[in-house]
């Protein structure tokens, strides 16, 4: 395209000019972006996209430039700038209805959902070919000598408690085999490879159960993002149905068929607002199936209670931030709870007193 | 790591082509083609492609071409950038 003039949007009123050209083609703005680019026409601004992390979200293009190929010049410049600081997968985000015009741009449709209720709607497209079925053959491989059927369990784990130990020897009891994918995205205050550890070491004890590294696919921050920042009422709440709806879409269609899982496992949700719409979806939609995926069967089961308080990652986080180590010892195992007081431990429970994050 | 940094040249506009390259797994070079006009064209723009790589001298490189219709000369010329951004110390 030539003529345009490419540029980073910086000032209040080029934001503002943006979110205009987002809103006329019935786009919100994306948040979090790390780079907004704007093209214009003699100052006018005509197409605009950004990046959030891994995300090319927030594409629009004047409706008086549609169909001159601007939209691709766009994408061109995102994929570039997003190249250019060494990330190979990435992701973008748009309005099923335009899913196709990326398509032909060579990315690949991963989920496309829709809540009716909100008459939201998003689709998953991921640039290049492989990523998704590459990842599914991998997690294929280690289900193939298991059983017929499974269960599966997702879990963050920020650290391991004895709410996730009952949760999971609950589920083992009632599948074949369970396999528990721990989230694998770094944003929490425990680092992944330390939760991961202690998943392992939590469920050596139960024969049945596998942890696998959760992946780009299951609640990551390319199919969930919402589910690691806070969430705000109203309007927070529909865009994290919606997303929750489009990692429960990958699942179905993905994530399950690899593992043969008929089954999925979840603990009712006291405390965060997000895991419990997420909770809400999974009820409403897996055990439904969907076009080219087979029902999930879900099972919620109530937290694990001590002395009337239910046993959860937040408030073991919360516990360590008042200060008071030993009285988190009641709620997690053995295993966890020598981590926690290993040197390793030290700079993460630093960090839980000195934050105020939700995870 | 094999020395091969990300790069990118080109873009995805019409008769444009966009060339990735990074590191890939072992001391291979992989090369992927996508075109819209890749039924009357793919074996000749695979064909550039190698060429292209070979005469780069890089090892263990994954490639990636994403061509919009380019002519050869910009399929070459976009091959040639990102390449030498690849290996640039």
């Amino acid at each position: 395209m030539f003529g345009l003039e490419e540029r980073a949007l910086v000032s209040p009123r080029e934001m503002e000019e943006r979110s205009r050209l987002l809103a006329s083609r019935g786009l919100a703005v994306p948040g979090n972006e790390s780079v907004i680019l704007g093209f214009f026409e003699e100052e006018r601004l005509v197409a605009t996209g950004s990046l959030v992390g891994n995300i090319l979200q927030g594409i629009a293009v004047d409706r008086e430039l549609e169909g001159e190929g601007v939209a691709a010049t766009v994408t061109s410049a995102l994929l570039k700038k997003a190249m250019e600081t060494g990330r190979r997968q990435l992701f973008l985000y748009s309005k099923p209805d335009e899913a196709k015009r990326f398509e032909a741009l060579g990315f690949t449709l991963l989920a496309t959902a829709t809540v009716e209720r909100t008459g939201l709607g998003a689709s998953l497209l991921e640039w290049g070919a492989e990523g998704i079925e590459k990842w599914s053959a991998a997690i294929a491989m280690k289900a193939e000598d298991g059983p017929e059927k499974s269960g599966v369990a997702v879990v963050n784990c920020n650290p391991f408690t004895l709410g996730h130990y009952r949760l999971l020897e609950y589920a083992a009891a009632r599948t074949p085999r369970l396999y528990v994918l721990v989230v694998e995205e770094d944003r929490s205050l425990f680092p992944f490879e330390a939760r991961f550890r202690l998943v392992e070491e939590g469920v050596s004890g139960l024969k049945n159960v596998v942890a696998l590294r959760g992946g780009p696919y299951v609640i990551s921050s390319a199919t969930f993002p919402t589910y690691f920042s806070r969430m705000e009422s109203g309007e927070g709440e529909q865009v994290t149905e919606l997303y929750a709806a489009l990692d429960i879409e990958l699942f179905g269609r993905y994530v399950a068929p690899a593992l043969r899982a008929t089954d999925r496992f979840v603990g009712t949700e006291p405390y965060c607002p997000v895991t419990s719409i997420y909770n809400r979806m999974m009820k409403e939609r897996l055990p439904k199936g969907g076009e080219g995926w087979p029902p999930v069967r879900v099972h919620e089961m109530p937290r694990f209670e001590i002395y009337g308080l239910p046993v959860s990652a937040s408030r073991v986080r919360a516990l360590i931030r008042e200060g008071g180590l030993e009285n988190v010892r009641p709620l997690v195992p053995e295993s966890t709870w020598k981590w926690l007081v290993s040197k390793e431990a030290r700079p993460v429970i630093e960090k839980i007193r000195s934050s105020e994050s939700r995870h | 790591m094999n020395g091969v940094k990300n790069s990118v040249a080109g873009s995805l506009e019409s008769s444009d082509v966009l060339v990735t390259v990074g590191p890939a797994e072992g001391e291979e070079n992989k090369l992927d083609v996508e075109s819209i006009v890749l039924k009357q064209f793919g074996a000749r723009i695979r064909s550039v492609a190698e060429e292209v790589v070979v005469a780069s001298g890089v090892r263990g490189a994954a490639v990636r071409i994403q061509d919009r219709g380019a002519l050869e000369c910009t399929l070459r010329a976009r091959l040639e950038t990102a390449l030498e951004r690849a290996l640039k110390a």
